[in-house]
């Protein structure tokens, strides 16, 4: 291997570790809720390895937990792959050298990557290689992780080892850390309200997620703007 | 089973979708920085959709608090802002679910 891709190749790897271990603890957990939702290990895990996304495949068991249809879960997933456009958009310079390649690397964007990669290309340039290594650890982290998670989640009495409340706990893990400024805890507020209001209105609506993915930004908007013009 | 498959194929498709429209049309471009913002949002509100959904759930048409969800969604929470890992904060939440609902 060429001295200067096996150099990359380090840094990759060092720098993706920590990350994948953490990609690795969600990968458990979503394997451990998709088998509350019937999915069997093959199924769990060919989840992971096509769609390799945490958030949609966490949010996409989690709705399917609450009953919700093919269609909201469908539609509630799109909306939150809305933030790949931003990752791809800000990450296409860094990858163009890539070429035909490009769609392939295309499949590793996300939250994760688009971190490591996004600071890496302001520190060195165009690196396709780096972004190649560190999607791939993320990869395998995450099939791993989601294998071992259906594995154990197929062995466990869900009542007993209260698997159910494995799902509400799951998100609030993932929502907590990131509450920071006024508009991300205003978002948040004002989707308490919006979620309490539309099922109050009609209890178990299939509408109510996505719903609330739409709305509960606008105020994160207004208050982000009111802190502007302070 | 089929529609489980169905459901992978679709998430699977809509998924790359959004990474390869990202890479490919939105390139090079600079979205409105009220778009960004409104994108970065999104995810905060689906997941607290998601678990207020949970702990407050329909019955006979009505809303019915859920405390053992309640009080573990709190411990689960609180203990990543303490503990900073997340499957012993998710263990730890669980664990007070479980008690909160064996002891009510």
């Amino acid at each position: 291997m060429h001295f200067a891709k096996k150099a990359t190749l380090k840094v990759a790897s060092v720098e993706a570790l920590p990350l994948a271990i953490a990609i690795a603890a969600y990968g458990v957990s979503y394997g451990v809720l998709a088998t509350q939702v019937d999915f069997n290990v093959l199924t769990a895990g060919l989840m992971s390895v096509l769609v390799f996304s945490g958030s949609a495949q966490l949010v996409a068991v989690g709705m399917l937990a609450g009953g919700a249809g093919i269609a909201s879960v469908i539609l509630t997933v799109v909306l939150l792959n809305l933030r790949n456009l931003l990752y791809g958009a800000a990450l296409a310079e860094g990858l163009a050298p890539a070429g035909k390649w490009i769609s392939l690397l295309a499949f590793g964007i996300s939250d994760e990557p688009f971190v490591l990669a996004s600071s890496r290309f302001k520190k060195v340039g165009p690196d396709p290689f780096y972004f190649a290594v560190v999607a791939g650890i993320f990869y395998i982290a995450w099939i791993f992780a989601s294998l071992t998670g259906a594995m154990i989640g197929g062995e466990l009495d869900p009542q007993k080892f209260g698997l159910d409340l494995a799902f509400p706990v799951t998100f609030a893990a993932l929502l907590v850390p990131g509450l920071k400024g006024k508009p991300i805890i205003g978002t948040a507020l004002a989707a308490v309200v919006i979620t309490l209001l539309l099922e109050w209105i009609r209890p178990g609506n299939e509408l109510t997620i996505i719903l609330t993915g739409l709305l509960a930004p606008l105020v994160g908007l207004y208050l982000n703007r009111r802190m502007g013009h302070e | 089973m089929s529609s489980q498959w169905l459901l992978i194929i679709m998430l699977a498709a809509v998924t790359y979708f959004s990474r390869i429209l990202g890479i490919t049309v939105m390139a090079g471009r600079k979205l409105h920085p009220v778009i960004r913002l409104y994108f970065n949002y999104v995810p905060t509100a689906i997941i607290v959709a998601l678990i207020i959904k949970q702990i407050f759930v329909p019955s006979n048409g009505h809303l019915v608090l859920s405390l053992p969800v309640l009080a573990a969604c709190l411990a689960g929470g609180l203990s990543i802002l303490l503990v900073k890992k997340f499957l012993p904060s998710v263990v730890i939440g669980v664990v007070i679910g479980i008690l909160v609902r064996y002891l009510l």
